[in-house]
């Protein structure tokens, strides 16, 4: 990679700063933080739960159904599997009844269940696929998006595409990014507090869609690299940092209500007519990206680079103008030399809202490996960001823009996929289906 | 190539019952899919009204609380028209119409909030409304007097099935015969050229009907075992062998006895899969059945996906994209057989089973290369997203070709 100082890619760490507290659900809809033990309605004991204990971590629920999809504001789960699909069917029937598969799906795996609890003949492969058996739920969440390439001529839904979904073009530091590991028509975010989980949640939802949709490409997060509340501990990114310690929280109602959700007009329609897009009130938009770490280089790196990077401690968290991690950050505090302490091109200050007009975004990111690079020897590594916003061109694209361009960050980190999804509203209960509204 | 398992072929220990197949049947039927959309329920409507009878219409409702509930539950025989809508069943995916464990009409595919339609033409006598995973899974359902118009029965269409893939077989195993001489031929002249035209010209035969050949357990490993899979003390034969001296060691040096041995092992199993068709043929035990065709279909595309799509059939001589349509070409054949009778138990599966290996196929064909000698690119020019692409088609048939065998069975 060629050497440009200061001007290469960067972390969103301090994009996103907001009300630090105490998050607990807030009940305007599903997936709002709760997490509740699992409940059978028909009052049996599910055979499929890891215990009988209702209140064992392993079988705690978080709603499906609900206004906005779960997976968003819910306190965020320890794994992740994600996946980008394109649709290869032609036949929009065909579409919607992979989409209502899903839900269905989704329902039951999301309650710790397996996709049927029908015997099957012994003739017949099974309809699920049987390694969450015994495991429990783990507060998994499903949540599924649309990409601008669905909006195309194949399905009708040309003239149904929100301004807020247009593609980015390119972005400042977006050099090696990899058409394979990036963009698709659908993705799918399973996140959940067992790996095992998620695996199987994507790999019966993939199987459902043969047919109709195949993988494009998926990514395996093995750790937490946000906070998004109900209490959580700021978690480390695998530069060592603490990562996402000014995120939104779950309780910030105003800031998630004015960053993260979209609004009853489902945003702006490139043809002026508004019912083209209202099928997004209540959704949101998720970037994501794979951010890969130059490991080797940064452990070489001595710690007052390091923390002159990010412009906190490296042990505390705190900002390298005093505190503790959750003091707010002086901007304009200057050394006896009259220099800021924070440098001007510090991860923090690009992406700190105040330094950005007030943007924010919910981060959702993941630590990931992928082993080693086959090619290289090095170790495959680094943090999938996720973060979602209501209007990606004026929240994400603003902050990595300025990211992309300087931040101090970039020796150490290369941004090689991701995508831009619409994630509908949520699905309100049996019957419907993700983006039902933007179908019908 | 070769495993250890003989997992969908087990033509040593067939029975009867398996295929059992009862009196009370239906006949033809007739599906359409159809959503809550305007333009699908207008065909499904269409399909209603023109059914022979145009008399039965029955409904049946799927939901999570009471699971599948048709109505009315008692119809005049004749055409009958199912129209299934899932309110909110969850993990009810497909609804049967079954007669004395024999599945007689379906729809699969169902998702909460969709409606969904099949017709079927019925016998008199007692059937079940089963809906797999739902609350009440199984439903009486009945039908008055006697059958308005026989079809062709069901049963001998399977069993017309097992006498068609016997020939099948049987016609590529002796096809197979002239290259393998050819290749020994060839070897013993110390023409390496011709060796390898040979060599590839009889591969295709060979897995063509490699389930069949899987079932006899000497058998395989002797013919189509890879290096890696060899048990120590034991000796390395078969096409592998052959392929490692005509391709990585450019040389014809060795290989005679080998030649020899691999026309004496496609002779055994020459005789051997003659037995199975002479059983087939006879209607007796021992002969293939039809969810053996079914799952031996299957179990072609497996191999694909194990050892073809990664390269290690082929290691030496690259010629993987030739084994690969091969396996192809023999799961479509088994396929085929099985067209008439699968027809009549779910008449949306064939065309759509049949379109993806249509799609796969086209897919296939941009592979080939007259300038090869095998006439496919090489493996190993082969980029990531190729293979990627070849996996993807193939999975679209996979899936729906895996459930056709527990169709044919019960």
């Amino acid at each position: 990679m060629a050497e440009q100082g200061t001007s290469r890619r960067r972390f969103l760490g301090g994009a996103a700063a907001a009300g630090v507290g105490i998050a607990a659900g807030v009940g305007v809809a599903a997936g709002y933080g709760i997490r509740s033990t699992a409940e059978d309605s028909t009052g049996t004991t599910d055979p499929y739960a890891a215990s009988g204990d209702a209140a064992d971590p392993a079988n705690a629920v978080v709603p499906f159904y609900g206004a906005r999809q779960a997976g968003v504001t819910t306190a965020q789960q320890e794994r992740l599997m994600f996946a980008a699909l394109d649709v290869t069917t032609t036949d929009v029937e065909e579409l919607k009844r992979m989409l209502g598969r899903w839900a269905a799906i989704a329902a039951r795996l999301t309650t710790g269940k397996l996709v049927s609890d029908s015997p099957v003949r012994e003739e017949q492969p099974p309809f699920d696929t049987g390694e969450s058996m015994d495991l429990g739920a783990h507060s998994l969440t499903i949540t599924v998006g649309f990409g601008p390439s669905l909006f195309d001529d194949r399905f009708g839904l040309s003239g149904r595409m929100p301004v807020e979904l247009t593609p980015f073009g390119t972005i400042p530091g977006d050099a090696v990014m990899k058409p394979a590991i990036s963009d698709g028509d659908l993705c799918i975010q399973a996140c959940a507090d067992d790996p095992q989980v998620v695996f199987h949640a994507i790999r019966n939802m993939v199987r459902a869609a043969r047919g109709t949709a195949v993988l494009k490409w998926s990514q395996l997060g093995f750790g937490r690299a946000s906070a998004t509340g109900a209490g959580q501990t700021t978690p480390r990114n695998l530069m060592g940092f603490k990562d996402g310690t000014n995120n939104i929280h779950a309780d910030d109602v105003a800031t998630i209500d004015s960053q993260v959700w979209v609004d009853a007009s489902g945003g702006t329609s490139a043809g002026g007519d508004p019912a083209a897009v209202s099928w997004m009130a209540n959704g949101s938009y998720l970037v994501a990206r794979k951010i890969r770490m130059e490991i080797e280089s940064w452990d070489t790196d001595p710690l007052t680079d390091q923390e002159r990077i990010f412009a906190r401690n490296k042990v505390t968290g705190a900002p390298m103008t005093g505190g503790d991690e959750f003091t707010p950050v002086d901007y304009s505090q200057q050394n006896t030399a009259g220099e800021p302490v924070v440098d001007m091109n510090a991860h923090i200050r690009l992406a700190a809202p105040e330094q950005n007009n007030g943007i924010k975004m919910l981060r959702r990111g993941y630590n990931y490996t992928d082993g080693q690079d086959p090619d290289t020897g090095k170790l495959a590594a680094g943090l999938f960001f996720v973060a979602f916003q209501r209007d990606p061109q004026a929240q994400f694209k603003v902050i990595q823009t300025r990211l992309g361009k300087s931040d101090l960050l970039n020796e150490y980190i290369a941004h090689i996929g991701g995508g831009l999804w619409a994630c509908p509203p949520g699905v309100s209960g049996p019957g419907d289906w993700f983006g039902k509204s933007l179908f019908t | 190539m070769a495993t250890l398992k003989s997992r969908y072929w087990p033509a040593i220990v067939l029975t009867t019952g398996a295929i059992a197949l009862a009196g009370c049947s239906s006949s033809t039927t007739d599906t359409t899919a159809s959503s809550s959309a305007p333009a699908s329920a207008a065909s499904a409507a269409a399909s209603g009204s023109a059914a022979a009878g145009g008399d039965g219409e029955v409904t049946v409702t799927v939901t999570e609380a009471d699971g599948c509930v048709a109505s009315p539950d008692t119809v005049p025989a004749g055409q009958v028209t199912f129209l299934i809508t899932n309110v909110d069943a969850l993990s009810v995916t497909e609804v049967e119409l079954v007669s004395d464990q024999r599945i007689v009409g379906e729809r699969e595919n169902l998702a909460p909030g969709f409606d969904s339609t099949f017709s079927a033409r019925l016998d008199g006598g007692a059937y079940e409304v089963f809906c797999p995973g739902a609350a009440s899974e199984r439903q009486p359902f009945t039908v008055t007097g006697e059958a308005a118009a026989q079809s062709a029965d069901l049963t001998a269409l399977l069993d017309q099935a097992t006498v068609d893939y016997a020939t099948y077989v049987d016609d590529q195993i002796s096809f197979l015969i002239a290259p393998v001489e050819e290749l020994a031929a060839a070897i013993k002249a110390g023409d390496l050229a011709a060796a390898q035209a040979a060599y590839i010209k009889a591969r295709p035969f060979y897995e063509r009907i490699e389930p069949v050949a899987e079932s006899f357990p000497d058998l395989d490993p002797a013919i189509d075992l890879r290096v890696g899979d060899v048990e120590a003390g034991t000796t390395w034969t078969g096409f592998h062998p052959i392929e490692q001296g005509l391709y990585e060691k450019q040389s014809t040096e060795g290989l005679a006895p080998l030649a020899d041995q691999l026309i004496v092992d496609i002779q055994s199993l020459q005789a051997e899969a003659g037995k199975l068709a002479e059983a087939t043929n006879a209607g007796s035990e021992g002969g293939y059945q039809a969810f053996e065709i079914a799952n031996g279909s299957a179990t072609l595309l497996d191999e694909v996906l194990a050892s073809k799509i990664t390269g290690e059939e082929e290691a030496y001589s690259k010629i993987d994209l030739l084994d690969f349509e091969a396996n192809v070409e023999g799961s479509l054949q088994a396929f085929a057989t099985l067209k008439p009778a699968l027809d009549q138990i779910d008449p949306t599966l064939v065309p759509q089973i049949a379109a993806a290996f249509d799609a796969l196929t086209a897919t296939l064909d941009k592979y080939r290369d007259p300038n090869s000698a095998s006439g496919w690119v090489s493996y190993d020019q082969l980029t990531e997203a190729d293979k990627k692409t070849l996996t993807d088609a193939l999975l679209v048939v996979q899936e729906p070709l895996s459930a056709i065998s527990a169709k044919i069975t019960n």
